[in-house]
């Protein structure tokens, strides 16, 4: 079995001014090499986690362990061991792809030839080599994703979360993330990522699990999963979705 | 023990190196991000430029109106006898009035004042001269017989009308200067009346007594120390005031900033890497430094170069350049920690630039960059101190009117930085607080 890339011990996380908990005794161990796919509602819980592991939240209860440094005490050293793709291009519209990509690979330590060698290589494998002296603002959408996600690979860190990478892009931009996350993963890098695509989420992730209210309902591999949960009565991903977080909308 | 130390320094030195790696690209994304917004850097130095030049020659046109530019004035001269001539004569030899003569009547004047087509009228009454004489008479009658005589209230009324539109500044110049006509006029009248009357009663006459009209002389000048040589001029007064209101708007552009990367999620990634807060600040400290001391430069280049060639006094900013770069680099620190604050606290950009913009007038307004502090009421006087423009105003007023020193600035320089350091340290308490709240 691999060494835990992340050990998530009874957290609880609760907005001020809310009654209900984002996040509720929230426990699990992602395991280094796997892709995990977070797979819930809108609402679930999904980003809040996410953002209390990148660092960007805080939270009071429970415990968090990342490449064995506690989330709460070696929060720096932990940011030098992830990489962050946000939900929302977070990127500088005024700036190039290649001078974004500059800033940020230079905030992340890298510099000089090592710098420029490691921003062609990405652009060439997100095929945006043409594309690097434009700027942003001038982007398409499936471009914006792929520089987007480019940004959080420079440092090539060891465990990489995404939020909805592939939110509003074409079939071809889909599939060219989808296929060079998964290579990423064969090179050594743990993938945290949230989706709302089941299909993407079958084909991509090597573990599964769903959130509902801030809870795990449960985990797996998406073909044990399909086969164990539900008394077996799903035939994919997205029925067993339905059938363990109901079809009452979620706002 | 040796090996120890060295390590230890060897890890600072490598920390110090990632920390100043991390500031250079940081100061790289805030310069790029600078200069691809041109309306930004237009509003940041062509907007002040202008508002520097545009002040400078309207309060420079104030300052000389009485003496350059002839105010326009109707007279209605019902007299027609020595006293309503002397008048005449002397508003007409003034050169401050352009003279108009009234016929139609006091009425007529009075219209065409309140319309504006003149900007004072004058109304000597019928019988002004007799009057006079007939008073001074009885009282040189009443002094050789011994019999003071208190006055009598029958004093001659010179009614004075004044454009309604006048700002009360222009009114009070402008009786100040008729007064002091009147009172030459008057002293004149009264002194040639007096001494006809005596030479009518006295066997010795005194019509040949030549008094000088100035016994008494004002010699007005600057309170300057010696080794001052700068001549106070709206320019010298109007630079330094109107860079510090220009720089003050920085604010809007930082502040908007900051809210943009928040609006974008650029700002989120960076929270996600291992770059401190205090360095994302300290980027853009350094970023808008640069930019406030090079609207200093312009500005103050321009009133010693361009300033003359406008026909408005040049700039003298004497030999003190390290004091002047002092105190505009303090200056800059205040407007910079105060445009970080709003930036950090204000949740939109049209929230951040309203604020900033207006209480940056207030400040202005509270600071003396339009009123002086001693002509404000008490209240206002006591506010103006907790103002970082006031601070700034006074520190350039040290060093390019009164000649000041180190030591004179120094109060100055210490709130400004002080201000700085409270507007940062909220920002930063702000910034863990949402990460701790939210």
């Amino acid at each position: 079995m691999q060494p835990a890339a992340i050990e998530i011990k009874d957290l609880s996380k609760t907005y001020k001014g809310n009654t209900f908990p984002a996040v509720s005794h929230f426990s699990l161990i992602i395991s280094q090499g796997e892709i995990l796919g977070l797979l819930g509602p809108n609402g679930a819980g999904k980003t809040t986690l996410i953002h209390i592991l990148c660092g960007l939240r805080s939270f009071k209860e429970g415990e968090v362990n990342i490449c064995g440094y506690s989330l709460q005490h070696q929060l720096r050293e932990i940011k030098s061991l992830i990489g962050v793709v946000p939900q929302d291009i977070a990127l500088y519209p005024a700036l190039t792809a290649y001078e974004n990509l500059k800033v940020f690979g230079g905030i992340m330590g890298l510099k000089g030839a090592e710098l420029k060698n490691r921003i062609d290589e990405l652009l060439v494998f997100f095929r945006l080599e043409q594309s690097k002296h434009r700027r942003i603002e001038h982007f398409s959408g499936g471009m914006k994703r792929r520089i987007n996600l480019i940004a959080g690979l420079l440092h090539r860190p060891k465990i990489l979360f995404l939020d909805e990478p592939t939110v509003g892009v074409d079939v071809q931009s889909k599939t060219l993330i989808l296929e060079n996350l998964k290579e990423i993963n064969r090179e050594g890098s743990t993938l945290v990522y949230t989706s709302h695509y089941m299909e993407e989420a079958e084909s991509l992730c090597t573990q599964v699990a769903f959130i509902d209210e801030g809870k795990l309902i449960c985990l797996g591999t998406p073909e044990e999963l399909i086969k164990n949960e539900a008394g077996g009565a799903c035939s994919s991903l997205e029925a067993l979705y339905l059938q363990l977080t109901g079809k009452k909308l979620r706002d | 023990m040796f090996v120890a130390r060295s390590a230890l320094f060897a890890t600072d030195r490598k920390k110090t190196e990632r920390l100043m790696q991390r500031l250079n690209f940081l100061i790289y994304k805030d310069f790029l991000l600078l200069i691809r917004d041109k309306a930004g850097l237009c509003m940041m130095f062509l907007m002040p430029m202008l508002l520097v030049v545009i002040m400078t020659y309207l309060q420079d046109s104030t300052f000389n109106v009485l003496h350059e530019t002839r105010i326009p004035l109707l007279l209605l001269n019902q007299d027609e006898d020595s006293l309503g001539l002397a008048i005449e004569r002397q508003i007409e030899a003034s050169g401050i009035f352009s003279v108009t003569k009234e016929t139609a009547g006091e009425a007529e004047l009075v219209r065409a004042v309140s319309q504006g087509k003149s900007m004072i009228g004058i109304v000597i009454p019928e019988n002004a001269t007799n009057q006079i004489r007939k008073n001074v008479k009885r009282y040189v009658i009443g002094a050789f017989n011994g019999t003071a005589i208190a006055s009598s209230g029958d004093s001659v009324q010179i009614n004075i009308y004044i454009d309604p539109t006048a700002k009360s500044s222009f009114r009070n110049t402008l009786m100040s200067t008729l007064r002091e006509y009147a009172v030459r006029i008057e002293s004149d009248f009264l002194f040639k009346e007096i001494t006809a009357e005596v030479d009518k009663l006295s066997p010795m006459p005194i019509a040949d007594i030549q008094l000088s009209k100035n016994q008494v002389v004002f010699n007005e000048q600057y309170a300057m120390t010696d080794k001052s040589k700068t001549i106070p001029n709206s320019t010298q007064h109007n630079v330094p005031a109107w860079s510090l209101f220009a720089i003050f708007f920085i604010t809007i552009s930082l502040a908007g900033n900051i809210i943009k990367e928040r609006e974008e999620g650029s700002f989120t990634r960076l929270l996600t890497t291992s770059c401190p807060y205090y360095l994302y600040l300290l980027s853009k400290t350094f970023v808008y430094m640069a930019v406030c001391l090079l609207q200093f430069a312009a500005i103050f280049l321009m009133g010693i170069y361009l300033f003359p060639l406008l026909g408005l006094p040049s700039l003298t900013v004497g030999t003190q350049y390290h004091l002047l770069l002092l105190m505009g680099i303090c200056s800059a620190l205040s407007a910079i920690g105060y445009g970080i604050a709003i930036g950090k606290i204000a949740t939109s950009h049209q929230q951040a630039s309203i604020f900033a913009s207006i209480s940056t007038v207030i400040m202005a307004a509270i600071g003396g960059i339009w009123i002086p502090v001693f002509a404000m009421p008490r209240p206002m006087q006591l506010l103006s101190a907790a103002s970082p423009l006031n601070w700034g105003l006074e520190g350039f007023y040290d060093l390019l009117i009164r000649d000041g020193g180190f030591l004179d600035i120094l109060p100055e320089c210490i709130a400004a930085v002080a201000f700085a350091a409270a507007c940062v340290y909220i920002a930063i308490l702000y910034h863990q607080k949402k990460r701790v709240d939210l």
